[in-house]
C-alpha cells in the first residue's frame, strides 16, 4: 500500500475556452469494506475516501460523497466548463484523515 | 444519529460519533458535513445505514414525490456484471446546467447492498453537464437507481437491473 493515495487525473487535450470537458480521476486507495463477525459488523475506523472536493480556477464546483461500496482504486468521471486557463484540482478525503490531490492544468491551444 | 440530541452521550463511541456529527449539524448525515477533526469517520456509527433501501429513500427524501425521469435521465451500467466488486456506472441528466436551472445533486442507490445509499454527487452550474460516472461494488444481482435533486427541488429518478454473477460485497 505504499502507493495509496496516488492521484492520476486526464483532461482532453486542445480543448477551446466554453467547452464543457470530461475530466476523469483515479486514486489508488483500499476502500476497506465492513468487517463482519458471527454476522455482525465489527465496530473500528475503516479506512475509505468518504469525500471528493473538485476545483476548478480557485473556486469549488463539485463536492461528492463516496461510501464503501465505491470500489477499490476508486474511479470518478465528472464534467466541467472550461470558461478560463486555470487548473482543475480533485481533493481526495479519506476516513483516516488523508488527502490526496491530483491537478490538471486547463489551457486553450 | 439520534445521540445528536442525547445529552448524556457518555461512551467513547458516542462521544467520537458525536465528535463527527458536529460539523455537520442541521445536515441530513454526520458524513454529509464539513470534514470533522477526529479520525473517527470510518466507525460504523458514521458510515451510511445498514437498511432496506425503502428507508434509504424515506430518509433522503422525505415523502417528496420521486417523478419518473427515465426520460432526462441516461443510466449506464453493463447488463450483466461478471465481478460484482467493480460494475460501472455513468449517469448523465438532461439539464441546461444554468445558475437559474441545474441538476444539484445525483444521488447512486443500490437496492439490495446492505448500505444502499452509494454515492452522493453534489455538482454547481460550472459543470457545464450533469454527468458523473464511476464503479461500483454490487454485492448481488439488484436495481441499481440514479435520483437527481434540480435545483428547483424536483426529484428524478431512473432504474436499472443489473445481474452480478459473483458478489463483490457492497458494504
Amino acid at each position: 500500500m505504499t502507493d495509496i493515495g496516488k492521484v492520476r487525473i486526464r483532461i482532453p487535450s486542445g480543448i477551446k475556452a466554453g467547452d464543457v470537458v470530461r475530466a476523469r480521476v483515479l486514486v489508488l486507495h483500499p476502500m476497506e469494506i465492513v468487517e463482519r463477525r458471527a454476522g455482525k459488523p465489527v465496530d473500528k475506523n475503516y479506512l475509505f475516501v468518504n469525500r471528493v472536493v473538485v476545483s476548478y480556477a480557485g473556486r469549488e464546483i463539485g463536492l461528492f460523497d463516496l461510501t464503501q461500496s465505491v470500489s477499490e482504486n476508486p474511479f470518478l468521471s465528472f464534467a466541467f466548463r472550461a470558461t478560463e486557463p486555470g487548473q482543475l484540482k480533485v481533493t481526495f478525503l479519506d476516513t483516516h484523515g488523508g488527502k490526496y490531490e491530483g491537478t490538471a492544468d486547463v489551457k486553450f491551444g | 444519529m439520534n445521540d445528536r440530541t442525547d445529552p448524556t452521550p457518555l461512551s467513547r463511541r458516542a462521544l467520537l460519533k458525536s465528535a463527527g456529527v458536529l460539523g455537520a449539524a442541521g445536515l441530513l448525515a454526520p458524513w454529509l458535513g464539513a470534514p470533522p477533526p477526529a479520525l473517527a469517520q470510518g466507525n460504523l456509527g458514521n458510515l451510511v445505514p445498514e437498511e432496506p433501501v425503502d428507508a434509504t429513500l424515506k430518509r433522503l427524501f422525505g415523502g417528496r414525490p420521486i417523478k419518473d425521469g427515465s426520460s432526462a435521465i441516461t443510466l449506464e451500467l453493463p447488463i450483466i456484471a461478471e465481478n460484482g466488486a467493480l460494475v460501472p456506472i455513468s449517469v448523465e441528466v438532461a439539464s441546461p446546467m444554468t445558475p437559474q436551472s441545474y441538476v444539484k445533486t445525483i444521488y447512486v442507490i443500490s437496492d439490495k447492498n446492505r448500505r444502499p445509499m452509494n454515492a452522493r454527487f453534489n455538482l454547481t452550474p460550472a459543470s457545464g453537464q450533469a454527468f458523473v460516472a464511476t464503479n461500483l461494488r454490487l454485492g448481488e444481482s439488484t436495481d441499481v437507481r440514479a435520483v437527481a435533486e434540480l435545483s428547483d427541488g424536483t426529484l428524478l429518478m431512473a432504474k436499472r437491473d443489473v445481474k452480478v454473477t459473483i458478489g463483490g460485497c457492497g458494504g
